[in-house]
């Protein structure tokens, strides 16, 4: 009897039940293109990788024998080791120059520039810059730094110098100040974001309670604008860390980044090596965000 | 203690404060009422030194705070919407300004903490130290507003609207435990709100504000029983308010005329307030009172009383107020006309510039005086 019962129970249950399904599981169906998408394309091309890394590489062919031979090989060149140091310094610098350049921008922007359309007019501005390609960007500086460059000419006629200076151009100093140029717009974007969002009577009650404008900074405004600072810090990690143009173009082969590494051996068909150079940056690019990250709690703050 | 002498601000050319003076005393709770655009923002962000007047002085106990910055006033200024920290945790709010002020900073630790804890309890916030702003209620964070004003000990304390972003439940308790507070530390309470009630609940002294001006200064039983202008009247929302003129006898406003009292002469307004009024079925107001003919609209019950809706031949409303621990609830025919009936004694006038009518109201006693 009882199993009778629980029979037409189910059956007149069940297409509610399939409805309801839906219903409850919506998340899952609007989340299922995404991940598709993720996984075809990030998750399995990253495995990928990492397998590839440890192929066996011939000089005019590649094999799936696993080997170590092309790990050994980074770790042990000067060259290639020491590309790995290049990177990571070219970026600490250009990581900290746009910091120093970007913030008083977006302080500026975000905090004295009250008038919220003007705030746009002066964010849009900052981006005009790449309505121009990015070579012509890069490219653009070497008439400005060279021998003969703008730059040199200027500090000559105005007696400054005498010789041309020649470290401007072709070094790590040309890669750096293309590099700066192009993303310190994204540090100033989110910084000002943030900075914009803090309201005003905040620092009335600041100033009020007798802190100084130097107190109000440190205690107030900097720790508000941190989220800020650490979402610009990940773009430009990220893309400085990727970089191969910018120092192709301005540094004459001189400045070998992971990128430039990746690029050459792809164009040689050396895809075990490129692979392995693949997979030390994105561990690289893995850690810069987990440490930045640790700085702030952005799910909280967003 | 602290007097505001001649104050003018103009704001986008227009004059948000003109020629407002006005005496603070030690040891009291201020209010100022009026409605939005009064100038009574204006004027705690003048007396706190965010903006400076145009013309006129500041003096704390004989000295003039016009050229010192708002930190060096002795002012704690308790913002609209509180403005609290939100990356601090509530005793780091709290703890802001002693920690980092300016002046005399107090640089011990140990002393900080045992003086955000004090306050802390005072204002019944003890054990949520630890709390961020942002996991606190509406009341958590009226309270640490305010806690983290009274700990710099300022001499004034000036609230703007304190509760108007509470609901009605928590502003009725926090009205008693700002009283409270205040009484316990002795310090003066400089409340600026735009609800009449609150006004009337809170202060020790009231104000009420107008286009940069105070109308009246008073307590606020005398404010509410003798407003000294018809603005005021307008603003305490307990008046009829009729507008008219005085012919003979009677004061005459659109197609009707009222009975005025004894010898009076030049009103302009006529205000009676909405719980001195008594309902008659036609032609039964008893003789010597000021009555009018009205059609009964509706009613609203509001718990301990009714607000009875009346409308007068020209179009204007006109309320009765009666409180159910006097009055039966009445049930009146909607569209009938009825008898309303007051005494004239207490009938307010207010002549043409809105200033009361003093003394021509009051008994045949005073007047042989």
């Amino acid at each position: 009897m009882a199993t009778v019962v629980d029979k037409s129970k189910a059956d007149i249950d069940a297409p509610i039940a399939g409805e309801a399904w839906g219903q409850r599981n919506r998340h899952v169906l609007l989340l299922l293109p995404g991940v598709v998408w993720m996984l075809l394309f990030l998750v399995i091309p990253l495995l990928m990788m990492v397998y590839v890394s440890f192929w066996t590489q011939s000089t005019f062919a590649i094999s799936p024998e696993l080997t170590l031979k092309s790990w050994v090989t980074f770790f042990s060149s000067d060259t290639y080791f020491g590309a790995l140091l290049t990177t990571l310094r070219i970026w600490l610098i250009v990581l900290a120059l746009t910091f120093l350049i970007g913030y008083p921008v977006a302080l500026f922007i975000g905090l004295f520039v009250e008038n919220k359309t003007l705030q746009t007019i002066l964010l849009v501005t900052c981006v005009i810059p790449f309505w121009t390609s990015f070579l012509i960007r890069v490219l653009a500086w070497r008439p400005m730094l060279g021998r003969q460059g703008a730059i040199n000419l200027m500090l000559q006629n105005f007696g400054v110098i005498d010789e041309p200076i020649e470290m401007l151009l072709f070094t790590d100093v040309s890669v750096i100040i293309g590099m700066v140029q192009i993303y310190v717009v994204f540090m100033v974007g989110p910084i000002a974001f943030m900075l914009a969002r803090i309201d005003n009577a905040i620092i009335e009650a600041a100033r009020d309670l007798g802190a100084s404008s130097w107190t109000i900074f440190r205690k107030i405004i900097f720790p508000l604008s941190l989220p800020g600072v650490v979402v610009g810090a990940i773009f430009v990690s990220v893309m400085v860390l990727g970089e191969f143009a910018t120092s192709a173009a301005l540094s004459g082969r001189k400045v070998n980044l992971l990128g430039n590494i990746i690029v050459t051996q792809v164009g040689s068909l050396k895809w075990a090596f490129a692979a392995v150079i693949g997979v030390i940056l994105t561990v690289v690019m893995g850690l810069v965000i987990t440490v930045l990250l640790r700085i702030v709690n952005i799910r909280r703050e967003l | 203690m602290l007097e505001i002498v001649d104050f003018w601000k103009s704001f986008d050319g227009k004059p948000a404060i003109a020629g407002l003076s006005l005496d603070v005393r030690d040891n009291e709770y201020l209010t100022l009422l009026g409605p939005s655009g009064s100038g009574k923002s204006m004027l705690l962000r003048l007396i706190a030194g965010i903006e400076r007047p145009d013309r006129g002085d500041i003096r704390l106990d004989g000295v003039s705070l016009l050229d010192q910055p708002t930190h060096a006033r002795g002012i704690g200024f308790v913002l609209q919407n509180f403005a609290l920290f939100p990356h601090m945790s509530v005793a780091d709010n709290v703890a802001y300004g002693l920690r980092h002020r300016q002046i005399e900073p107090v640089t011990d630790e140990s002393e900080v903490v045992k003086r955000v804890a004090a306050m802390l309890a005072l204002v019944g916030l003890d054990g949520l130290e630890e709390r961020m702003v942002g996991q606190i209620s509406g009341g958590q964070r009226q309270r640490v507003a305010l806690a983290r004003t009274l700990v710099t000990e300022p001499k004034i304390c000036l609230l703007d609207e304190p509760l108007g972003a509470l609901d009605a439940n928590l502003r009725a308790r926090m009205t008693v435990e700002l009283r409270q507070i205040r009484k316990a530390l002795g310090v003066t309470f400089v409340h600026v709100t735009g609800n009449e009630n609150e006004a009337l609940a809170m202060g020790d002294r009231l104000v009420v504000l107008d286009q940069g001006k105070a109308l009246q200064v008073d307590r606020p039983d005398v404010v509410y029983a003798k407003p000294a202008a018809e603005a005021v009247a307008r603003f305490l929302n307990a008046f009829n308010l009729l507008n008219g003129r005085t012919e003979g006898e009677r004061f005459v406003t659109g197609e009707i005329s009222v009975a005025l009292p004894e010898n009076c002469s030049g009103a302009d307004h006529y205000a009676i307030r909405y719980d001195q009024i008594a309902v008659h079925e036609r032609g039964a107001a008893p003789a010597g009172r000021g009555d009018i003919e009205a059609r009964y609209v509706t009613s609203e019950y509001l718990g301990s009383k009714f607000i009875y809706f009346f409308e007068l031949a020209g179009g204007k409303m006109i309320e009765v107020e009666q409180h159910l621990s006097q009055h039966e609830p009445v049930r009146h025919r909607r569209g009938a006309t009825y008898q309303l009936s007051w005494d004239l004694a207490d009938v307010l006038l207010f002549d043409a510039e809105g200033r009361a009518i003093e003394a021509l109201a009051s008994s045949p006693a005073r007047r042989a005086v």
